[in-house]
């Protein structure tokens, strides 16, 4: 078949098929319409505040590389005046951060971006290594979870930010819209489509890439020539998400707007009033003050657990209660350290600035 | 992003993998009793107490929407504003819904099975029925849109006769019927002469000076969709809408649909999959309005909604009921359509994660669409959002037109001049709407209908239709003209003019007496 022109600058060589679309177009425009759409999003939901400073969540993977550039680019085209920095938890989980924390390290240089790097080691006092270690491989996807949610929020109060970005596409929001449904959790389903999150002592997280199809962040970095590692978790993921996200794959097949598809449904529907009413309210935790739906956190649960050497523990309710039985919590027990959010002014700690 | 990022620390969100039928307790849990013949959810239940068992089911389900006010205390007697109607695939589940609806509300008084009519006080021994007049049991044959396949209204006569119940009518329909202003004359409907030949060209309203059988019409129709998804989902929708419109001529207060659990829970999944979230509420629980004086507002009830497939495969056996069964085409075919692909998966997540379909459709329960909206679709007649064609342009960007405010200046497209985009943002003005059709369809549709039309598949058309011509316009369904009708007529009522680009042609013709030929 003989080359086409662009469907979109009717001037250029198409050059690639977009997946979202199945426009055939140049490659500039491609990044041109990429970025825009990522504008639209950012600007439509009023993200940001001139002045604000954002944390990128930065894991050195695919998603996360593609967006600090992409946020980098948008905010001199557009002029957010943003202050933008990377924060990247490390898990401690040995051959698998190495490689992506030195991409992290090497777009600090290049984006010219102060990067802090957050380790459980640091905060938690215990490694994801230890914590396999301690728990096999069944369960430890729980604590990685909490321990990284917690953490980026804790990195993102010691840069003393507003506001953090995180890489989540539309492929894992599409998931995640399936998954809750097929799951049954009514809580997360209420909010798992929407772009902003803030809980009332939690920082403001976003997805501006809510939009944004995996394969296109793909192709964005190929043609940029961005290097990035894969961050799939090398210990075992989660056999029923991975249902789910077979099934997502053969629905963009069949049809691309899928994915798209199934955010707007997400959009469109809200829990009932009636059962909302019986959803448990947020408190803050009694020992460490992040936020909670339980008197104890849950980050707080699963550490006691792994220190009175009963890990497993922590992840159930009924395990919990074998844990109480076991004796009040030990005095000299080490804790995650008190959170307190950023209240303006300078940062908490100082940064690495890039050399 | 890593695979671990929403952990499922709830007890609650983690999916219980099947638990092995133990094989110990043989006893049935009902009467205590029996040997079980049956394992239904983990429990075991004897051929005796089956029949009871699932009857419960299928009226709490029905039976809250039967009065007026609905949910209303169950002492008062069930007595429905209207009459009913029955839709008859020949399936599994339509037929043992048939055959509960007999045996529980127009059982001959002298009926031997006695077991199965309901308690002596029940409201159905009061004499009179609870529906007005006779219940119309309706079929809609879609063989027309599958060549070569069986029609099948015969066989399904013969299921309706063989309850030789007078109280019971058959309504045979055929899927082209949508195309037949005959039919639509027969339910009620209305057009205007001009509405009668209203067509689509692309998703412009067009006038079609070609005439064709409805059968060609529908045929032309489904050939013109762009994905098999949509031509197996527009399938099921002209089903929908034909069951709906002849209910509203009977005067039917209530329409009941075969839906089980298995299929409530893949519909649900389906429809989300194809972006049709706002009406998601509909899938369980429907009402519907009919056009002003043709009709009264009808209640689509899916009465077996809390029975499972296997509940129902189990009560025609043993009922020896006969399945004429459904066109394999309409569910084996389009492998790779959105309604075959969730069936596959939730049908595969069935045996290793039971619990997955009640869950599903117990989740999508408590769901409500997030904003009013006094819109209704004119394709599948359901609410509609408003805003959906901004929101789809933001996030898919397909011209430079649709985005032309946030490309001029130093954010355009860095190889592209200035002078370029303006031509690019300016250009396509000119081609949406066009002045000889300047009533587009997509304002009348929801999201997921202008989905349908327009979302295209990587693989291009694999429709079991040869492809009709793709160039030419597209006949629509009678409700969809007649819809479209309603609002073009309401549009050039209003005083305001259409911004529409004059052609030259067109201006050539206003002024053409003040031309002077060149001779
Ligand atoms: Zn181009
Ligand atoms: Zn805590
Ligand atoms: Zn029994
Ligand atoms: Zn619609």
């Amino acid at each position: 078949m003989a080359p086409r022109s662009c469907a979109l600058c009717l001037k250029a060589k198409s050059m690639l098929k977009r997946p979202k679309t199945g426009q055939q177009i140049c490659r500039d425009c491609f990044f041109y319409v990429f970025e825009t759409e990522v504008h639209n999003t950012i600007i439509h939901s009023k993200l940001f505040n001139p002045g604000d400073r954002v944390a990128i969540g930065a894991s050195g993977g695919k998603d996360s590389t593609v967006l600090a550039y992409v946020m980098k680019t948008l905010n001199e085209r557009y002029q957010y005046g943003l202050e933008l920095f990377l924060l990247s938890i490390d898990e401690g989980i040995t051959g698998y951060r190495d490689d992506s924390l030195e991409t992290v390290k090497r777009n600090q240089e290049q984006y010219d971006m102060p990067l802090k790097i957050l380790s459980y080691g640091e905060l938690y006092g215990w490694t994801m290594d230890a914590i396999v270690s301690q728990v096999g491989r069944k369960n430890n996807c729980t604590f990685c979870g909490v321990f990284r949610r917690q953490a980026l929020d804790r990195g993102a109060a010691m840069l003393n930010v507003d506001h953090i970005v995180t890489g989540h596409n539309a492929d894992d929001i599409a998931e995640t819209v399936l998954m809750n449904i097929m799951r049954g959790d009514i809580a997360r389903l209420g909010r798992c489509t929407s772009i902003c999150t803030q809980g009332e002592d939690t920082i403001r997280r976003s997805k501006p890439f809510k939009y944004a199809y995996e394969k296109e962040i793909v192709m964005y970095a190929y043609f940029k020539k961005l290097d990035y590692f894969s961050t799939e978790c090398i210990y075992s993921p989660d056999a029923y998400r991975g249902h789910a996200r077979a099934f997502l794959k053969d629905l963009e097949a069949a049809r691309p707007s899928a994915i798209i598809d199934i955010i707007h449904s997400g959009e469109a529907f809200e829990i009932k009033e009636e059962i909302k009413a019986t959803q448990k309210v947020q408190q803050t935790c009694q020992r460490c003050g992040y936020m909670s739906s339980n008197p104890l956190c849950k980050a707080c649960t699963l550490l006691e657990g792994l220190e009175r050497g009963m890990a497993n523990s922590g992840i159930t309710d009924r395990g919990r209660r074998k844990l109480d039985a076991e004796g009040p919590t030990p005095d000299n027990l080490r804790t995650i350290p008190f959170f307190r959010r950023p209240s303006g002014g300078y940062p908490a700690i100082a940064v690495e600035l890039p050399s | 992003m890593s695979s671990c990022e929403n952990p499922n620390v709830d007890k609650d969100a983690l999916m219980p993998r099947r638990q092995k039928f133990d094989g110990k307790t043989k006893i049935c849990v009902r009467c205590k009793e029996n040997t079980g013949n049956v394992v239904i959810r983990y429990s075991v239940y004897c051929k005796t107490c089956f029949f009871p068992l699932v009857q419960t089911r299928f009226r709490k389900s029905l039976e809250p929407s039967i009065n007026a006010t609905p949910d209303g205390p169950r002492k008062k007697a069930l007595k429905a504003v209207g009459s009913l109607v029955i839709g008859l695939s020949g399936g599994t589940c339509s037929t043992a819904m048939l055959d509960l609806v007999a045996k529980s509300y127009f059982a001959p008084k002298n009926e031997p099975t006695g077991k199965l009519k309901g308690g002596k006080d029940h409201p159905r021994n009061s004499d009179k029925g609870v529906w007005k007049g006779k219940a119309g049991i309706s079929y809609v044959e879609v063989c027309g849109a599958f060549p070569g396949e069986k029609d099948r209204t015969e066989d399904i006569r013969a299921v309706v006769e063989s309850y030789s119940n007078s109280n019971f009518e058959f309504l045979p329909l055929r899927l082209e019927d949508s195309f037949d202003s005959n039919w639509w004359k027969s339910v009620g409907g209305d057009l205007s002469t001009s509405a009668q030949s209203l067509a689509r060209l692309d998703l412009h309203l067009v006038n079609s000076s070609s005439e064709s059988s409805p059968l060609q019409a529908l045929r032309t129709y489904l050939s013109s969709l762009p994905t098999q998804t949509a031509f197996y989902s527009a399938v099921q929708m002209l089903v929908r809408l034909l069951l709906l419109h002849t209910s509203a001529s009977r005067d039917a207060s209530h329409l009941l649909l075969g839906t089980s659990l298995t299929s409530l829970s893949v519909n649900l999944i389906s429809g989300i999959a194809q972006g049709s979230g706002y009406q998601v509420t509909e899938e369980g629980k429907e009402e519907w309005n009919p056009r002003p004086e043709h009709g009264m507002p009808l209640r689509i009830v899916r009465p077996l909604r809390d029975v499972g497939m296997k509940e129902c495969t189990i009560w025609d056996w043993w009922c020896k009921l006969k399945i004429v069964g459904e066109p394999r085409s309409l569910y084996s075919g389009g492998k790779n359509a959105i309604g075959a692909l969730t069936r596959d998966f939730i049908f595969g997540l069935e045996s290793d994660y039971p619990a997955t379909v009640s869950t599903v459709a117990r989740t999508c329960a408590k769901l409500t669409p997030k904003e009013g909206s006094d819109e209704i679709c004119a394709l599948c007649e359901r609410p509609a959002q408003h805003g959906v064609q901004a929101w789809k342009s933001r996030i898919s960007i397909r011209s430079y037109q649709e985005v032309s405010s946030a490309v001029s200046g130093n954010t355009r497209p860095p190889h592209l001049t200035e002078e370029e985009i303006t031509n690019l943002t300016k250009s396509s003005l000119d081609i949406t709407p066009t002045s000889d059709h300047p009533f587009s369809l997509t304002p009348l549709l929801c999201y997921a209908c202008h989905t349908l039309l327009t979302s295209r598949s990587s693989r291009g058309l694999a429709a079991s239709l040869p492809q009709g011509q793709s160039t030419g316009d597209v006949p629509l369904p009678l409700w969809v003209r007649s819809s479209a009708d309603m609002a073009i007529s309401a549009h050039s009522h209003e005083s305001v003019p259409l911004a529409v680009k004059m052609s030259r042609r067109e201006m050539e013709k206003e002024i053409s007496e003040f031309l002077l030929s060149d001779e």
